[in-house]
């Protein structure tokens, strides 16, 4: 755990959920398990509130509690994850998906769960269809089971999943009939146990839901009161009691995944071939394992056919466009075969390797202009050169070069290859070659984006702090416009509030609103970028395994 | 033998000065003796960022995901911090609502209570696994009423130390009332003078 890493998961922590869970978590992040009295003791909070913090943790999947690690008697620990906590940062793109798949319904479960982190099916549905009937025109309503067959969707899809049930101590328990004769076997559950590790995973419930969303009036609140009381009175079970739902993370990076190999495809050649792709990806959706380095091989024939309709391109011209994408530097499409008309795959490692690689390129661009990005690339398809070579396969001259490759290396973009010709390293006889390794470079920049990200959240903090008296009284003001409205006030009335906001704070708001939304929105494209650099890094270690 | 090494050759470096390419006659640039300054200025500046209605949505899903999350109950305040100096009057303060943490549940959907209790029965009495076997279901029942008998005795104890100071004290409770009876007696007679 890096300290960037840390630092950020504070301020997610800070933001998402109060200062007490910050300084539980970070405290776990720094530290390892820790059992419940190491953490009060050593964090100086309250008992009650560190209970409270590993409660909303737990809750949230960010931390993870298992038998002690001295033994059958020693107390629970706790584990914080911190690649969990980084999550938060690419909440609003997964909502956004299951916008853009399951239309709005999707968005309101997606977002009810990620706000939640677990929840039952029957809460889930009764909350989303509320919240859309209150959206709707008066009279109408959202039905439950409109809702439940989205969120079946959801589940048939593998975007949701059922949370592991827990049994830490019962498993344990069961296997020990007799602690003497096996001592420490079963007390440590070594192996992390997955959520695909249990064979309900994604299966949905037999739920009886008949109704439809309520709409929450002011008329209506002595109603809902007694409906309030009655339900507390007698609790409506049905029938999925237990059974807890979370958002699968790593189905949406699938899906990311293959929607940036899309629009690759479409940036470099045309609509078309991003459109085969896609039906190629599409096609494998099944049966590629997640961690797998290409797609199952596919015939030209099968393509042919789940083309989608709209597009009627003929069987020659399919064949053409596949050879274009094999042939492309870019390898995203790869020859496995010539059966059926030619088999393909669609190579999935060395499609997120070469975007990484661009962004790599792309950095050093903007960084330290095209010159600089020119003997950069040079270096990552050349490997080692000398700084002669580099000058003359740059076509730079020496003295800006070597400028150039100076300030790459003082920035560790670079680095440094000694070749000794003599046993005694001398330096007059020894070749020294500049050489680019992209996994770790992509490491740094990966640290370098948490960074980033860390010092966008405390400058958005900062403009916030520095401004609070001004956000203060404007958020007054539209509460008394608010309930002037409501009660039927004359536009004189109304126009004399506003004033009450002098034009040039009224600037002041608008700079201080424009800022804040610059900051937020760069966050959302720094994790874009994340998420890519992620993947090639995680895509890396499997395939080297 | 440092004294060799540094009479022979003044200019002797670590690595081969030809290699790395800095030719004789040129000097190195001057060393720095300060931290580079905090906002350097850049040759080339930063790329606008992305516009368009999809980022421009998910930046409102974001704001609104922010503030959602300030008002549910995951939100934990810290404990308000206590005034500067203990006053005396605090001992009669009525005591503030019973902080509900021990049957706090977080959000209206009850999250694995076996998963807290679990972890809660933990803490509260360290037992050994064989132990939680027979009591796995009812030591979550236990859990509870410890629970809850620890919030009882909390409570008998309180009512019972404000006896006590109240026998114990040699002032009259009525001592620390804020004086409306004396003002409403004085309305009996109007007659006699007040002086």
């Amino acid at each position: 755990m890096t300290a960037q890493e840390v630092r950020l998961c504070g301020l997610l922590l800070q933001e998402h959920f109060g200062d007490v869970v910050e300084k539980v978590g970070t405290h776990l992040l720094r530290n390892g398990a820790q059992h419940l009295r190491a953490i009060v003791q050593e964090t100086g909070t309250p008992m009650d509130l560190v209970k409270k913090s590993l409660c909303v943790l737990i809750q949230h999947g960010a931390c993870a509690f298992s038998s002690g690690r001295k033994g059958p008697g020693s107390p629970v620990e706790y584990q914080a994850s911190f690649e969990r906590i980084l999550r938060i940062l690419r909440y609003p793109r997964y909502i956004y998906t299951a916008k853009t798949l399951y239309g709005d319904t999707g968005e309101l479960i997606i977002e009810e769960l990620l706000q939640r982190g677990h929840m039952t099916m029957s809460s889930t549905v009764k909350t989303v269809a509320d919240r859309l009937t209150l959206n709707m025109e008066e009279g109408h309503s959202m039905e439950y089971s409109e809702v439940s067959n989205t969120f079946s969707k959801l589940v048939e899809t593998h975007f949701l999943q059922r949370c592991p049930p827990v049994e830490v101590a019962g498993k344990a328990v069961s296997a020990t009939p007799d602690p003497a004769t096996t001592p420490g076997a079963p007390a440590n559950n070594t192996t992390p146990s997955t959520p695909e590790s249990f064979a309900d995973c994604y299966k949905v419930p037999h739920v009886t839901l008949i109704g439809r969303g309520k709409r929450r009036n002011s008329s209506e609140d002595g109603e809902d009161q007694r409906n309030a009381k009655r339900a507390k009175e007698d609790p409506e079970t049905h029938g999925d009691e237990g059974i807890y739902w979370q958002v699968n993370f790593e189905r949406f990076h699938l899906h990311f995944r293959d929607q940036a190999i899309i629009s690759a495809v479409a940036n470099k050649l045309d609509q078309t071939s991003s459109e085969i792709v896609r039906t190629m990806l599409r096609m494998s959706e099944v049966t590629t394992p997640p961690i797998a380095t290409c797609t199952q091989a596919l015939s030209a024939n099968e393509i042919f056919r789940s083309l989608p309709p709209n597009y009627n391109i003929s069987r020659p011209i399919l064949d053409q466009y596949l050879t274009l994408l094999v042939d492309d530097p870019m390898e995203f499409v790869g020859k496995s075969g010539d059966s059926g008309g030619g088999m393909y795959v669609v190579n999935l490692h060395r499609a997120l390797a070469n975007l990484a690689r661009a962004t790599l390129e792309s950095v050093v661009q903007e960084r330290f202009g095209s010159r600089s990005a020119r003997i950069f690339r040079l270096l990552l398809r050349k490997r080692h050169l000398e700084q002669k070579q580099v000058e003359d396969f740059a076509m730079i001259p020496a003295k800006e070069a070597k400028d150039m490759l100076y300030t790459l290396l003082s920035e560790n973009l670079v680095q440094l290859q000694e070749i000794p010709k003599t046993p005694d390293h001398a330096p007059s006889r020894t070749f020294y070659l500049y050489t680019v390794n992209q996994l770790p470079t992509a490491r740094m920049l990966l640290q370098n984006c948490f960074k980033t990200v860390a010092n966008l959240i405390e400058r958005r903090l900062f403009e916030t702090k520095e401004s609070k008296r001004l956000l203060e009284k404007s958020q007054r003001i539209e509460a008394i416009l608010a309930s002037l409205q409501a009660s039927g006030a004359e536009p004189e009335q109304l126009t004399e509030v506003e004033e009450m906001i002098t034009p040039p704070e009224k600037q002041q708001l608008e700079s201080l609103r424009h800022h804040i939304n610059k900051l937020d929105s760069a966050e959302n494209q720094v994790d874009e970028t994340i998420f890519l650099l992620e993947s090639y890094i995680k895509s890396t270690a499997t395939a080297t395994r | 033998m440092a004294a060799r090494g540094r009479g022979r050759g003044r200019r002797l470096m670590s690595f081969s000065v030809e290699a790395v390419g800095i030719s004789r006659g040129e000097s190195l640039p001057p060393s720095i003796l300060q931290p580079t300054p905090l906002f350097p200025p850049m040759e080339q500046k930063p790329l606008p960022l992305v516009g368009g209605e999809e980022v421009e949505y998910m930046l409102a899903l974001k704001q609104e995901f922010r503030g959602a999350m300030r008002s549910l109950p995951f939100f934990i305040q810290p404990d308000a911090p206590h005034t500067d100096v203990e006053r005396y009057s605090d001992k009669y303060h009525s005591s503030e609502p019973a902080d509900s943490s021990l049957d706090w549940k977080p959000g209206e959907a009850a999250v694995a209570v076996s998963l807290v209790k679990v972890s809660l029965t933990a803490c509260f009495a360290p037992q050994t696994l064989e132990k939680k076997e027979e009591e796995v279901s009812s030591g979550e029942e236990e859990g509870e009423e410890k629970k809850k008998q620890e919030e009882e005795e909390a409570e008998g104890e309180e009512e019972y130390d404000e006896e006590e100071f109240e026998e114990e004290t040699d002032y009259i409770m009525s001592y620390f009332d804020n004086g409306e009876e004396f003002a409403g007696d004085s309305d009996d007679n109007m007659d006699e003078a007040i002086y």
